[in-house]
């Protein structure tokens, strides 16, 4: 019985810590995502694509066109990595929207992006959890 | 022979024992040094930097009058691998086009346009090389614009074919792929607070 109870306590302060720091942050850079993807891939790029350039999908046709002869974990790492960068995009886009509001309550009169997220980041204990967690998803932190 | 881009910056000429530190760019580098913007940064018009480029292939484009303004602004020099006589950057670089990528997004550089310059060995026909430099900066460019979804309204591409700012360098070496980024000012006003 005992046991169980300290099982308990030690979960409920594991999920009491997790609730209460800054999340970890949900997507990854760009340049990690494309890492991955140069790592898992090259040697199939450099095979199957040669000469074709990152950009406008053309890899990614490429890679398709010749799916029998890739490998299994670059055809996985290639569908991860495409969500990657997609859910990095979205999440800075959310930053603007999530934080419109810290930034007019806790950074009212500075102009500029840049100096507004640098307002937002002095001040992180007053801004709100959404918004905090948002610059981190973001990658801005 | 390899087909490289780039050659070292006037900057590395004067910091040589320091141009080995090009090789490792991470993110917080490229955003602070795209990132400092002086107010009266100069205007600068990429076509007539193309078109003083073409009038010269053969040699530096360090003493034209437009290209002289770019020592004023904001810049650093990146390596990027392109495959043996194409335009196909070498997946061994992708990160370091992924690393742009995640600066020019971040807000302290989001207002702000930018300038990719490309460059070329010196092995073979000028005209061609200078063809070839513009060639890899735009695909560095189509790049950035389309896989990793920065506003291509933000981005400019030229090239400078040969070039040497270091006085006899080996033209064939590893350090002939740099291509150079300048922050060429303000996109658009600034958000309102």
């Amino acid at each position: 019985m005992s046991i169980r109870v300290r099982d308990l306590g030690v979960a409920m302060l594991i999920a009491y810590v997790a609730m209460t720091s800054p999340g970890r942050a949900e997507t990854i850079s760009y340049a990690d995502a494309v890492t991955k993807f140069a790592a898992d891939c090259g040697k199939d790029v450099k095979k199957l694509c040669a000469g074709l350039n990152l950009g406008s999908g053309r890899i990614m046709d490429c890679l398709q066109q010749n799916a029998a002869k890739v490998s299994p974990t670059c055809k996985s790492t290639t569908a991860d990595v495409v969500t990657s960068i997609k859910e990095r995009e979205a999440a800075q886009s959310a930053y603007f929207k999530v934080c419109r509001h810290d930034i007019a309550q806790r950074c009212r009169g500075i102009k500029g992006d840049g100096y507004q997220l640098s307002c937002l980041l002095k001040t992180t204990r007053m801004v709100g959890d959404k918004c905090n967690q948002a610059i981190t998803d973001a990658g801005w932190r | 022979m390899p087909n490289r881009i780039g050659i070292a910056l006037f900057t590395c000429a004067m910091l040589l024992p320091f141009c080995a530190s090009a090789q490792e760019i991470n993110q917080q580098r490229l955003t602070n040094s795209l990132g400092k913007v002086a107010k009266a940064a100069p205007a600068i018009d990429v076509e007539l930097l193309r078109q003083e480029a073409a009038a010269n292939p053969e040699g530096s484009v360090a003493g034209l009058p437009n290209w002289s303004k770019l020592t004023h602004v904001s810049q650093i020099v990146v390596e990027i691998d392109f495959a043996n006589n194409s335009v196909a950057i070498e997946p061994q670089s992708y990160r370091t086009v992924g690393l742009i990528a995640d600066a020019l997004h971040h807000p302290n550089l989001l207002n702000y346009k930018f300038l990719v310059v490309g460059h070329s060995s010196s092995t073979g026909d000028a005209k061609h090389n200078l063809e070839l430099s513009q060639q890899r900066a735009d695909a560095i460019r189509e790049a950035l614009a389309t896989t990793f979804a920065i506003s291509p309204d933000r981005l400019f591409a030229v090239g400078v074919g040969q070039e040497y700012p270091i006085e006899g360098k080996d033209p064939t070496s590893a350090d002939n792929r740099r291509v150079q980024l300048f922050n060429l000012g303000t996109f658009r006003p600034l958000k309102k607070g």
